[in-house]
């Protein structure tokens, strides 16, 4: 017994990259996961980006933005509306806030305020929460200013009086609560849902790279095998050996993804047909740079012990940090940021913008995208190809 | 066909092969023998430009093959030390895809594949998976994936380890028939009986260096020895001791001490009473003819299972 504990134990130092990354791998996942999903309870530390549009440009709009600026929670910034629509739409704000022509006069009359949120179609839950925080603050402080204003020259004292009276009367409350509704509406919004979007595009990218991983592995199965080193005999050359591995990656990333969608167009309804190029296109770039990460992945490692190890790590973490297991608005914002490192992140943007954003294919936003995701392939396709010659020449 | 001149090979620090040079004519039957780790697989591997010499040059057909030559790669069937193929193909599957990578295609390929797998016995079995084959199936199958283009040069890369008796002798009858129809072959082992039975000259390597070259006989004249004596003890005798005593190369191997003689009737005696004197017990005296063993026991001091 005691043989066998100290022929395993052997076994496992061994191969010391593998172990060491075995070690550090819950550690390192531990921590991702906590910072990731920690985030989530800690929307106080968090501030949501908000854009505010004045298009009344009176002294009273100018008082809410102020108000709104003081808010603890929110990162305001002011523009106009063209502008504030581009951004939304590009997904670098989640939401705009709109004070519409007339609404100091709407206020001051009691009728209902031309005020609205438009939100990023694939942050609506973001700008829902961010509303409650808006309604707080501005409820109370347009219903002031609208007493103040009800009387007159008086002074705040009379104002104060005014708004008790008020408070006194429960159907004139209501009526005011009426009157103050934000009317909330997504910039574009598709027939998709978006949590079915997220749950798709976030899981498809996710397997795929374990998946094209494991493909990747075949390469280190040929080099113990002996088949690799007979591929180097013949006049193939290493820089085919791997295109053509590479190659075989792709079109299976790519029926696999395509069984992933057209499954869940069958069975959870997500509708792909007026968005079907872009959909292949994004599909062929996301097959690119994740055949890309397997080779890559596959020529830096030693074994397969190690293959494991690190793709699980590796992938596990661009899934965090890349929104394939929770939605990336929901974590911290340093994290989000990070997130651009990862293939995840771009490629569910992607799908984003094909499913919820509702862009054209020809569109710069989406189009950014795609071309990220293709440097993404280009990138650790070239440095595989590096690594896999240099090993080739290291193999006897 | 082949000229090899001078070439090394180093590994960081350790000098694989230490600047041989040999050459092998059109047809014929070249064996590079020695032990394991005497640098016979990193020539292979240069012969076949997996890798290039750091020193020295090579030239097949004509042409230079230091370097990746893909027009010299082409003539070239190499079949590996290790069992190369697909075990989860069928033999049918393996056989069809290595000769699709040399360029064979349609039904030249077909044509040659169903010859070959008639030829090392395996058409009937070719559509099972080459992992339910037995060792000896899989040594037949990794030669015939090396001529499905027909190429002119075959190296062998010790085709015959780990194989059972039979397979053995048709391996031997492949190559021969091979040779025998004008392939130039390079065959690379550590069992002298087979670089005896196959090949029309040797190559004797040891540590990186060809030690001696030539034909069988070229090479027992050269060693100036006719006799070997193999002696059975009943214990490990001192070798040492023997040799000083003997006055001659004697290699031991556990309880069996080797003999090189000129005049083994002369020395028969001595050899008995020096055994006899120092305390080993004779169990049995086999006296045989010089042969590669011999050889390479006279050049190196040491036999070629050490």
């Amino acid at each position: 017994m005691f043989k066998i504990l100290q022929k395993e134990l052997r076994t496992l130092f061994k191969d010391r990259r593998a172990l060491i990354l075995g070690l550090l791998m819950p550690i390192i996942l531990i921590s991702i996961f906590s910072l990731a999903f920690g985030g989530m309870n800690k929307g106080n530390n968090k501030k949501t980006q908000l854009l505010v549009c004045d298009e009344d440009k009176t002294e009273f709009t100018k008082k809410l933005v102020v108000a709104i600026d003081s808010i603890k929670t929110i990162d305001m910034a002011t523009t106009t509306l063209d502008t504030a629509l581009d951004l939304v739409k590009n997904g670098k704000y989640p939401g705009v806030f709109i004070f519409h022509k007339g609404f100091t006069d709407s206020a001051h009359a009691s009728k209902p305020l031309p005020w609205e949120m438009k939100s990023d179609a694939t942050r609506s839950i973001e700008m829902e929460m961010m509303q409650q925080y808006l309604v707080q603050t501005l409820y109370s402080k347009v219903a002031l200013m609208s007493m103040q204003n009800q009387a007159g020259n008086a002074d705040d004292l009379s104002a104060a009086i005014a708004m008790q009276q008020m408070k006194k009367s429960m159907d004139e409350r209501s009526k005011m609560q009426e009157n103050m509704k934000i009317q909330s509406s997504s910039i574009a919004t598709g027939p998709n849902n978006d949590g079915l979007v997220q749950a798709v595009a976030g899981t498809a990218v996710m397997m795929l790279l374990f998946s094209l991983t494991a493909m990747g592995g075949r390469l280190l199965e040929e080099k113990e095998n002996g088949t690799l080193k007979r591929l180097l005999y013949s006049p193939l050359t290493a820089s085919d050996i791997l295109m053509g591995k590479m190659l075989s990656s792709i079109l299976f990333a790519t029926v696999q993804l395509i069984i992933m969608f057209s499954f869940s167009s069958m069975v959870f309804g997500l509708v792909l047909a007026p968005k079907i190029v872009a959909v292949l296109l994004l599909i062929l770039v996301t097959a690119f740079a994740c055949s890309g990460f397997g080779m890559f992945l596959a020529s830096v490692v030693k074994s397969r012990d190690q293959l494991q190890t690190l793709s699980t790590l590796a992938i596990l973490s661009m899934s965090v940090i890349g929104g394939s297991m929770v939605p990336s608005f929901l974590m911290p914002g340093w994290m989000q940021i990070v997130g651009h490192a990862s293939i995840n992140y771009w490629s569910i943007q992607g799908f984003y913008d094909i499913f919820s954003r509702q862009l054209a294919l020809t569109d710069f936003i989406f189009l950014k995208k795609v071309l990220v995701l293709f440097l993404f392939g280009a990138v650790l396709s070239t440095m595989a190809f590096r690594l896999f010659r240099k090993n080739v020449t290291s193999m006897a | 066909m082949i000229e090899v001149k001078d070439i090394t090979k180093s590994y960081g620090k350790t000098q694989a092969v230490k600047g041989i040079s040999f050459s092998i004519k059109d047809g014929e039957c070249f064996g590079l023998l020695g032990p394991n780790g005497a640098g016979k697989s990193s020539t292979i591997n240069m012969l076949s430009m997996l890798f290039p010499p750091d020193t020295g040059s090579i030239t097949i057909n004509g042409t230079d093959a230091s370097n990746v030559n893909a027009e010299v790669k082409q003539i070239l069937g190499i079949v590996p030390q290790e069992i190369a193929l697909y075990e989860k193909f069928t033999a049918w599957e393996n056989i069809l895809f290595w000769g699709s990578i040399y360029g064979v295609s349609g039904k030249q390929l077909t044509n040659k594949a169903e010859e070959l797998l008639k030829w090392v016995g395996l058409f009937d079995r070719r559509k099972e998976l080459v992992k339910e084959y037995s060792g000896g199936m899989k040594r037949r199958i990794n030669i015939a994936c090396a001529l499905l283009h027909s190429p002119m040069v075959l190296l062998l890369d010790e085709p015959t380890v780990g194989v059972d008796p039979q397979s053995r002798n048709l391996i031997f009858e492949l190559i021969q028939h091979l040779n025998k129809e004008g392939m130039t072959i390079i065959y690379t082992t550590h069992y002298m009986e087979e670089a005896e039975k196959l090949c029309d000259k040797i190559g004797i390597m040891d540590n990186g260096k060809i030690i001696a070259q030539g034909t069988l006989d070229e090479l027992k004249t050269l060693s100036a020895v006719s006799d070997m004596i193999v002696v059975d003890c009943t214990q490990t005798p001192d070798e040492k001791f023997l040799s000083d005593k003997l006055k001659t190369n004697v290699a031991v191997a556990e309880n069996t001490v080797t003999i090189l003689s000129n005049d083994s009737k002369k020395d028969l005696t001595s050899i008995v009473t020096t055994c006899t004197d120092a305390g080993y017990g004779i169990t049995r005296i086999d006296i045989q003819k010089a042969n590669l063993e011999s050889v390479f026991l006279k050049m190196t001091g040491k036999q070629l299972r050490d």
